[in-house]
């Protein structure tokens, strides 16, 4: 089905296109990777979080596709988000509420891109539509493995990394967040583009 | 040497010729670590040096000198925004004490801001140079005691079981927090701040003080904001209007905090108040862009020289995103920092390198 998925979110990529892609997903690899063949001429913005930086990998494929990318932190998402002209989003859920579930930071990306009036668009396959109902992210997720959290680039030692045998420090490293429904302009799906809040409509 | 007396025609012995050259180089090797507490001081008793042993008769050469001075410094970088705002002070109290008795009030209105007052005063150099002085000794005592005076504020601001946000590293909310702690008893959670991770720093004197701290990083603030009672924060500067020049990542929070009208209070010293304006939002004029040796290893051959990589060290946050400024001098709303500010600091050095002096004794001089 990401094939059929993929012309929705093609469409929308035109000439001159900034996108702004967060961390890896192999949806919108593929509808970047499909556009490119489709010769059209755009930008990719790959924004990634640590601990687990999987937005280098995202950037390896597109470079090697010959797509001219950049590359930041989720810090910066503020700094570089007025030359964006799109985001694009993967997520791992939609719930029936209209909240996007997605790896976390998301949420974060769909709030600076609203407040520039840049377009958001969540790329979710029918078969990630959940019956669910969840307005914030902290009463149902998963924790990753916190000493990911641990790993810094340079030879450093992080200053917590004996967060253990302290009884003050705790480390958390959530694996998803929610997006609410006012943040996100569009939802494409392989059979139709819709608003965050038709979930139930499809439900059905 | 450095330092050109040309411009002021006199001589400064070669004493003090090498301090200042001291300072300069201190400025200009000083790394992202350095603190501007440290920093202001040296500012002062540098400047104090050049107030005693340069050779000056009325209070307009000496501002010509302090202000030539500056023109070898490197003030014009964003790090340095501490040094200059301590310089306009110096300038402030030299004015203020040529005025002398005729010292402008309030009740003259804003037309007062305006007027030269550089008449020239019956006080000769040595009572100037005392008043001098002894208006620069408060000063420093007033830096010394800034810190104090903000922690002292925590117990209004902290109440028992709050769960209360920061980001990254500041010294002043460390120990505001601490203060904090000795009272109250609340929990805290740190954004790490990538890639320079100076939150795991806060993290590990927070809990080496007794305060239970959690640590995340950066992409989950939007999640665990609803669920926390205020944002404390330090910045970098204070713009005049009330935005923050702070580190990279503290817009997005405020962000995040307003959308959920979650309180940002914002602890800074009144010597990071600088007169200055944003003056383009293109955030290559406001901002520092820094290696990027903390985001992507450099052995990465395959991206190598193929991507473009930001790494910004500050982030500009607009004042209606800020509730609250805890500084040495109270509490303030953003909209009244213009007012503080007018105290503080003489429009004709809102730009250092104005050297407008020139003005004749009753011109008005812009």
């Amino acid at each position: 089905s990401s094939g059929i998925n993929a012309e929705y979110g093609v469409a929308r990529i035109v000439n001159g296109d900034m996108i702004l892609i967060y961390k890896k997903s192999q949806l919108i690899l593929h509808i970047l990777l499909e556009a490119k063949r489709q010769r059209k001429q755009f930008k990719v913005m790959v924004v990634d979080s640590r601990p687990d930086l999987t937005g280098v990998a995202s950037c390896e494929r597109l470079t090697a596709a010959g797509i001219p990318c950049s590359y930041v932190y989720i810090n910066s998402c503020t700094y570089i988000m007025k030359k964006v002209t799109k985001v694009l989003l993967a997520s791992d859920a939609l719930l029936a509420n209209g909240y996007v579930l997605g790896p976390v930071g998301t949420a974060m990306i769909g709030l600076i891109a609203s407040n520039y009036n840049t377009p958001v668009i969540v790329c979710c396959e029918t078969y990630k539509f959940s019956e669910r109902v969840q307005t914030d992210s902290i009463l149902y997720n998963e924790l990753a493995d916190p000493d990911s959290m641990l790993k810094t680039l340079n030879a450093d030692d992080s200053l917590v990394a004996g967060w253990r045998e302290s009884p003050n420090t705790r480390l958390v490293n959530l694996v998803y967040d929610t997006t609410p429904p006012a943040l996100v302009s569009i939802v494409i799906t392989e059979i139709a583009e819709l608003p965050c809040t038709s979930a139930p409509v499809v439900l059905r | 040497a450095v330092v050109s007396t040309q411009s002021t025609g006199k001589k400064i012995s070669k004493d003090t010729v090498s301090r200042l050259e001291e300072f300069a180089l201190y400025l200009r090797e000083s790394k992202k670590e350095r603190r501007s507490y440290v920093s202001v001081v040296k500012t002062v008793n540098v400047f104090r040096d050049l107030i005693c042993t340069s050779e000056w008769v009325t209070a307009r050469e000496l501002i010509k000198i302090i202000k030539s001075y500056c023109k070898y410094l490197p003030l014009s970088q964003s790090n340095e925004t501490d040094v200059s705002n301590v310089v306009r002070r110096i300038l402030k109290i030299i004015r203020e004490e040529n005025a002398g008795s005729e010292a402008t009030s309030f009740a003259d209105g804003l037309s007062s801001f305006f007027k030269s007052d550089m008449k020239a005063s019956s006080i000769g150099r040595p009572d100037l140079q005392d008043n001098i002085l002894n208006s620069i000794v408060e000063l420093l005592s007033e830096l010394e005691t800034s810190k104090s005076n903000i922690i002292n504020m925590a117990l209004e601001h902290i109440h028992s079981n709050e769960r209360i946000l920061t980001f990254g590293h500041s010294n002043t909310v460390r120990d505001f927090l601490l203060h904090g702690r000795k009272a109250r008893d609340f929990e805290v959670i740190v954004c790490e701040s990538g890639p320079s991770l100076k939150g795991h720093k806060m993290a590990a004197e927070l809990s080496d003080g007794g305060i239970k701290t959690t640590v995340i990083p950066d992409s989950s603030a939007f999640a665990i904001i609803h669920a926390v009672n205020k944002v404390i924060i330090g910045t970098h500067t204070i713009m005049a209007d009330g935005a923050l020049r702070a580190p990279n990542g503290v817009h997005q929070l405020a962000m995040a905090a307003k959308y959920f009208s979650v309180p940002v209070i914002v602890c800074a010293a009144v010597y990071k108040l600088s007169p200055t304006h944003l003056c383009s939002y293109d955030p290559d004029a406001f901002n520092k862009v820094i290696g990027p040796e903390n985001m992507l290893n450099f052995s990465n051959e395959k991206l190598h020289s193929k991507v473009l990589i930001s790494n910004p060290d500050f982030d500009y946050v607009p004042s209606d995103f800020i509730e609250l400024f805890i500084t040495n001098t109270g509490g303030h709303a953003p909209s009244y920092l213009y007012r503080i500010i007018s105290e503080l600091y003489h429009p004709e050095d809102y730009d250092l390198d104005n050297m407008c002096v020139e003005a004749v004794e009753d011109d008005i001089c812009i």
